[in-house]
């Protein structure tokens, strides 16, 4: 088991290095480089560069030089001093442009996602418990519409509504009075209040997911032979539930914990422009658009080692959870 | 995603016009607005008011919250912090004497719209009057210019201080003058305002500046320059910085290294782009003391950038009350546009500027919302154009659209009544791209030049170009049968309707046209290189003598002037060299900044729009279209009416310092 562990670390060094490669070659890949971009946003606002000035900006940002070369500068800040470029359009460096964000963006996440495992595993034993029963059709009918409806049109909805009866849409985590107040108890209620339609919003089509795959491992699970054969020798139903069929229906929800990972760190990005959160995955939208290469590159890089991990972690949860994996290692 | 985030604004204003139609009768729409600032003084008080010496005022007042900072000592009394008395600068009431409190709080996409905080907080040497055709006394408290224009002394106010007590004073205007201008510290070469033009040898000479003591200074030309302070209040409205900071941070005064360990302190990876953010972009930053009514307080990244009141602020109303009125000015950060009106809907905005596309979801709410919409007429030559690039690569094309006759069959081509009826509902006339009645440059008939539409006389004049074969769809062909085809590359998605109508009425005529949307950093790629075949840039216009680059090809900026401009930028060397009447503009804005006074001058410009309305490189199909400025209900002083352009520094020119909060 160990001796895997280690492999599957080793393993990640030159997928990394691959990534870094495509994610630079990617991203320089758009007609037109940051200063064209910021020529233009400038000259939007009344501002017009000469092109001796965008040649000038272009050269004191090495953004004249070829990205093979840029690639190699970048990649030489990294691995010699962990520095991770410069986010031109914030004028900080990368690290404490993602750092600004974190916070607020690991709240978000992990609260929606208990949400969604809160809510989603329960109903999916239950509906697979009462199969057919009227509540089982409910939470079906429940879980594909919340499936079918995106994320964004769920959201101006339920701004809608809270415009329409509180007057307020509830846009971005905090009201103006507390946006730029130490915290406090009443911050922290106004951050809650602000909560609600976020989780919602963006944990919903993945409970509706959930309760799905849920529901139909459950059912899979329910007749086999060793719940049949528990139950025959008189072990009460809900220890029965928890022991045998739980356990094994949550094969799947471990192992796309990979990707869990990713977005925990990265927020959901539509949902949060439309809502106005002040979280990463607009702030890497607007990166990309902009065409700010080191922090949309470092995300991206972020997000490769972070699915990386995530999967690795969900390769060990799985060996832990089925012994069928288990031995499948330890006969390598 | 565009796309998507497109569907996101609609279907928002789908749900908002949902609520306006169920919870307002429609009658009662806009009628609230009228009585309100009436109750207020009559204009004769109003004027009488304003006129007020400030050696006049007997007590000088300050906001509740400076008191408290005086009693405990942090800063000097309102007296001392003001300028001498007679140097004060009282500024005029839009309606009535103010109370302290409130913040101005407007949407923006943060810290890379600085302009949009910046340049309704700016304050300029010399600043343009309400009808925006002169300028007048600001930070500079007045001039005298000799006969010829050739030498301006220039006054400063005495005791007046930047925003963190120390005073200010011509050391600061020679500082900026000597170490940053001139030596190009943050990234801008010396504006054209500072040359003048030898008119016989065409060669450029700098002004010479010198301090005649600590609050005057003299600017001598070479030549006469009659437009002097009106260009330096457009090219470089700031000529001033504080020296006691920039000494701290320049590297000729700290040396190269401790330069780049400071820049590295504030977060910058270089010296340069550190120099370019705090020497030019210097607002946004709360280390560095400015003369603007707010000061920064905090990281402009944040969510909400809090600008607050600036205790030395050397201005007052004509009750002696220190100004600004409000405590602070914040801009919140947004993610789409839409939000900025969602915000005012519900009240979290009490100030903010939109286009005319948010007329109607904005007013129905007026009265909901608890704020009123003005209209601010603006400097726009149309609100729909289009622009064909003069030196387009295609050879076939160029001929055609250097032929003046090609332009006027596609001007003619087109239904103006249906686009000013579908794209602007009806706001903006039917027209030509034109200087509007009332500036500068106005030409009778202008805005009427080939506007009846005429699809079978542009039919007509097409046939004539050598171009009257056509193939089985209808499309006119070139000698060499290739389809005569024009791209319409386009920045932006709201023109998609215009578009579209566009299209369908070139087509009629035969010239095909195909559309080409892209994101704007490539657009921007594309102009400088000369892919734009056509676009519909609409160009604003303020005097040609101060801002000549829209109609006269001095640079790559205006998409019709395409490789134009480039020659003159670099001298000729890259870039095609203008002919006929494009040559004839170049030679007369020459002849315009070497003239010795402003009468000859104005007579250059006039020749320059006299070339455009018979040339019409830039068409127009409908008129003007003005701007919407917002503001709650419980804020006065607002105008309701002022031009609203970027040389007049768009909200800045309703004087945001007199605004106030009435509750």
């Amino acid at each position: 088991m160990f001796q895997y562990i280690i492999r599957r670390i080793l393993l990640v060094i030159p997928v990394l290095i691959c990534v870094s490669m495509i994610v630079f070659f990617v991203i320089q890949l758009p007609p037109g480089d940051y200063v064209t971009h910021y020529a233009a946003q400038m000259s939007a606002q009344g501002e017009n560069m000469s092109q001796a000035e965008m040649d000038a900006m272009r050269a004191e940002l090495n953004l004249d030089k070829h990205w093979v070369i840029q690639y190699f500068l970048w990649m030489k800040g990294i691995l010699l001093e962990f520095d991770f470029g410069h986010s031109f359009s914030y004028n900080e460096p990368v690290t404490s442009v993602i750092d600004r964000y974190m916070a607020l963006t690991l709240i978000v996440s992990i609260v929606t996602m208990a949400f969604t495992y809160l809510v989603a595993i329960p109903i999916g034993i239950y509906t697979a418990v009462r199969q057919y029963s009227i509540s089982d059709y409910f939470f079906s009918a429940l879980g594909f519409m919340g499936m079918a409806t995106p994320n964004f049109l769920l959201a101006i909805v339920l701004m809608y509504y809270s415009y329409v009866n509180f007057g307020d849409p509830l846009l971005g985590l905090f009201s103006s009075e507390f946006e730029n107040a130490p915290w406090s108890w009443a911050k922290i209620q106004d951050l809650m209040k602000h909560m609600i339609i976020p989780i919602i919003v963006i944990g919903t089509a993945s409970t509706a997911e959930l309760t799905r795959v849920m529901r139909g491992q459950m059912l899979d699970e329910i007749n086999k032979p060793n719940v049949v054969t528990a139950r025959s020798k008189g072990v009460p139903e809900s220890k029965i539930l928890i022991k045998y069929p739980t356990r094994a229906a949550l094969n799947p929800v471990v192992s796309t914990f990979g990707w869990t990972l990713s977005n925990i760190f990265t927020g959901s990005t539509i949902t949060a422009i439309v809502l106005n959160l002040p979280i990463q995955g607009p702030v890497m939208y607007n990166a990309l658009l902009g065409q700010d290469m080191y922090l949309a590159g470092t995300w991206l890089l972020f997000m490769a080692v972070l699915t990386v991990i995530g999967t690795l972690i969900s390769d060990i949860l799985l060996a832990w959870l089925d012994p069928k994996i288990r031995t499948e290692i330890k006969g390598m | 995603m565009v796309k998507r985030m497109r569907w996101i604004t609609m279907l928002l204003f789908m749900c908002l016009f949902l609520t306006a139609c169920m919870n307002t009768p429609a009658e009662q729409v806009g009628e609230t607005q009228e009585t309100e600032e009436n109750q207020a003084i009559s204009d004769q008080e109003l004027l009488e008011l304003n006129a007020v010496n400030p050696e006049d005022i007997e007590v000088f007042s300050e906001a509740p919250e400076l008191i408290e900072l005086v009693e405990s000592g942090e800063i000097p009394s309102v007296e001392e912090r003001l300028p001498v008395p007679e140097d004060i600068m009282v500024e005029q009431i839009e309606n009535s004497i103010g109370q302290y409190g409130g913040n101005l709080v407007t949407p923006w996409e943060g810290a890379d719209s600085k302009w949009l905080i910046g340049k309704p907080t700016e304050e300029a040497l010399f600043r343009f009057n309400e009808a925006g055709d002169d300028i007048e006394p600001n930070v500079a408290k007045g001039y005298e210019v000799n006969e010829d224009a050739t030498e301006y002394i220039i006054y400063l106010r005495e005791g007046m201080k930047w925003s963190d007590g120390e005073p200010f004073t011509t050391d600061d205007v020679l500082f900026y003058w000597e170490h940053m201008l001139q030596k190009e510290t943050f990234g801008k070469s010396v504006y054209d305002a500072y040359y003048t033009i030898d008119p016989e040898t065409n060669e450029r000479h700098l002004a010479e500046i010198t301090k005649i003591d600590d609050y005057t200074f003299r600017v001598v030309h070479a030549f006469p320059s009659p437009n002097f302070l009106k260009r330096v209040a457009i090219d470089n409205k700031w000529f001033f910085a504080p020296e006691h900071f920039h000494k701290t941070i320049l590297p000729e005064f700290v040396g190269e290294d401790k330069a780049l360990e400071i820049a590295q302190e504030w977060g910058f990876s270089d010296v340069n782009s550190f120099l370019q953010e705090t020497g030019y972009y210097y607002w946004v930053y709360e280390e560095i003391p400015t003369l603007r009514a707010w000061v920064a307080s905090n990281d402009p990244h944040s969510e909400e950038f809090v600008m607050k009141r600036n205790p030395y602020y050397w201005k007052v109303d004509p009750e002696g009350q220190q100004l600004p009125y409000t405590d602070n000015f914040i801009a919140s950060k947004i993610q789409d546009p839409s939000q900025g009106v969602l915000g005012v809907l519900s009240g979290e905005f009490t100030i903010g500027h939109f286009s005319m596309t948010d007329f109607p979801v904005l007013k129905e709410n007026e009265e909901k919302g608890g704020y009123q919409v003005f209209t601010w007429p603006t400097a726009q030559m149309a609100s729909t154009t289009i622009q064909l690039n003069q030196t387009t690569q295609n050879d076939n094309l160029r001929e055609l659209v250097q032929d003046i006759r090609f332009r006027e069959a596609l001007s003619i081509a087109v239904d103006r009544q249906q686009i000013s009826e579908i794209v602007t509902n009806g706001i903006a006339e039917p027209g030509q791209a034109a200087v509007p009645e009332g500036l500068v440059g106005y030409q009778e008939g202008w805005a009427e030049k080939w506007t009846d539409y005429d699809p079978d006389q542009a039919e007509q004049l097409l046939d004539e170009l050598g171009i009257s074969e056509k193939n089985a769809e209808g499309f006119r062909l070139y000698e060499d049968d290739s389809v005569v085809t024009l791209t319409i590359m386009e920045p932006n998605q709201d023109n998609s309707e215009f578009l579209e109508l566009i299209k369908d009425a070139y087509e009629n005529v035969g010239v095909k046209v195909n559309l080409n949307y892209v994101d704007s950093g490539t657009f921007q790629d594309r102009k400088y290189s000369n892919q734009v075949e056509a676009t519909t840039e609409n160009p604003m216009i303020t005097n040609v003598a101060l801002r000549p680059e829209v109609l006269v090809p001095l640079r790559v900026l205006t998409p019709w002037q395409g490789n134009y401009g480039l020659h003159r930028e670099t001298g000729g060397e890259n870039g095609t060299e203008p002919q006929d009447d494009v040559a004839m503009l170049v030679e007369n804005w020459d002849r315009l900044i070497s003239s010795p006074n402003e009468e000859e001058a104005s007579e250059w410009a006039d020749k320059i729009y006299q070339l455009h309305m018979e040339n019409q490189w830039i068409l127009g199909y409908t008129g003007p279209m003005p701007q919407i400025v917002v503001a709650a209900n419980h804020l006065h002083n607002v105008p309701q009416e002022r031009i609203f352009a970027d040389e007049l520094r768009e909200l800045g020119h309703g004087r945001p310092a007199q605004f106030y909060f009435s509750e």
